[in-house]
């Protein structure tokens, strides 16, 4: 350690961090590691400060009383949130040249195609969506696209919708992109436009809740990417089966790259396509 | 001090269209090409519009919720000028003739399938608002 790095208040035994770790995944599936402590202390180290519990064992029963909604605190506190627009844009590439136009050919006339991204975390990822299918899918004005954007955590979320970016997120658009939908907001800062902002929805739910899922409808297509690596195989498996009831028969899902369904979940059927490796949700048969 | 220079009117266009992202993009394709835009959800909205503010065109989705875009045409036609007689461009994925012998009824002045490319839309929009490209 640094010297003058502060110091922790030697958070946890190895028992009180095993509890610790029990109850978050209880509560939200995320799960941790022995290898991870440290990264844990950190984060609950600065939970007791900001709470002004004086122990582990003072900040934990007012974890699990949820006090001023603590547990919010400490799972927004957990959750990594750093990403940038058009990250991975194979896959919305492949969105655009091979997801949607099998999906609208199989839809009725009329019907929206619903988009999810979740985790949205501070909102990247559905914005870059929407700017992805404005710039490159020429069907774009046939068809009502509805971009939904959920999170557990609400400062994320809060970040999300108010759109404001440093020039590190905007780093992969092109200049052009970065006209045409985001207006200046101080220096080296940049706001989405309102328009595009009012384009998504956003909603806070936790995604290992099938109640809260069940709430947002069916969809299309998921993006669920770098979510399920927090989670253990236990809970990656209920993850994989909410999303499943949360898709249309023959809709899809795509995950990040270090993460694959087949190890996870039979559920879904792998597609192979030009631009990316993603899963999908069988058709349902017909009697005919 | 100098009088403010006259500039060509700008010509103003009404999107009408259920659907948050075909609005943004024609809005974001017509105001590059130096239209003045704005956008309502239906039919009741674009009355609301067009109550306080006069469109040199609307563009008329026809599927929408509330009043589609066939009862919207119809009953603006009714009104007197100038808002009941304002050019209206009809865009739907419809595409069969009884659609577009519908949308000649209720007062379409054209009619475009979607989706529409850029460049037709944005020379049927001069068109119709007398701009020259």
């Amino acid at each position: 350690m640094i010297a003058g790095e502060r110091s922790f208040r030697s958070v946890t035994s190895s028992e009180e961090f095993q509890t610790l770790c029990e109850f978050i995944y209880r509560r939200t599936g995320m799960s941790f590691s022995e290898g991870r402590r440290y990264y844990v202390e950190r984060r609950i180290d600065e939970r007791i400060r900001a709470t002004g519990a004086n122990s582990f064992r003072a900040y934990f029963t007012l974890l699990r009383a949820n006090t001023d909604g603590e547990l919010e605190q400490l799972i927004n506190s957990l959750t990594v949130n750093e990403t940038y627009f058009y990250r991975e844009e194979h896959q919305f590439r492949c969105l655009s040249s091979d997801l949607l136009p099998d999906i609208v050919s199989r839809k009725p006339a009329g019907q929206p195609v619903r988009i999810w991204s979740a985790p949205c975390s501070t909102g990247e990822e559905p914005y870059s969506i929407a700017i992805w299918l404005l710039e490159n899918w020429p069907d774009v004005d046939a068809y009502d696209i509805e971009i939904v954007a959920s999170d557990i955590d609400t400062q994320a979320l809060s970040r999300a919708r108010s759109g404001c970016y440093g020039a590190r997120s905007l780093a992969r658009l092109s200049s052009e992109i970065i006209e045409r939908y985001f207006e200046p907001a101080g220096p080296a800062e940049y706001r989405i436009n309102e328009e595009l902002r009012s384009s998504i929805y956003f909603s806070s739910i936790n995604l290992m809740d099938p109640a809260a899922t069940r709430t947002q409808g069916r969809f299309d297509v998921i993006f669920c990417r770098n979510m399920l690596i927090y989670f253990d195989d236990a809970s990656r498996r209920v993850a994989a089966e909410n999303f499943y009831d949360c898709l249309e028969p023959g809709g899809y899902i795509c995950l990040g790259h270090t993460e694959a369904m087949s190890r996870i979940s039979p559920l879904f059927q792998v597609r192979r396509f030009h631009d990316a490796i993603v899963y999908q949700k069988p058709e349902e048969k017909s009697d005919a | 001090m100098h009088e403010q220079r006259a500039t060509a009117a700008v010509a103003s266009v009404l999107v009408i269209d259920d659907a948050s992202l075909v609005r943004l993009y024609y809005r974001q394709l017509l105001e590059e090409a130096g239209y003045k835009v704005d956008e309502a959800l239906n039919g009741v909205e674009a009355f609301e519009k067009i109550a306080v503010q006069d469109f040199d065109l609307l563009i008329v989705d026809i599927n929408m919720p509330k009043m589609d875009g066939l009862a919207f045409l119809t009953a603006l036609r009714a009104q007197p000028a100038p808002a009941g007689t304002t050019p209206a461009l009809m865009t739907s994925t419809e595409d069969r003739d009884r659609d577009f012998e519908a949308a000649r009824n209720a007062g379409a002045n054209f009619y475009l399938v979607k989706p529409v490319a850029d460049e037709l839309l944005l020379r049927h929009v001069a068109a119709m608002t007398g701009v020259r490209q």
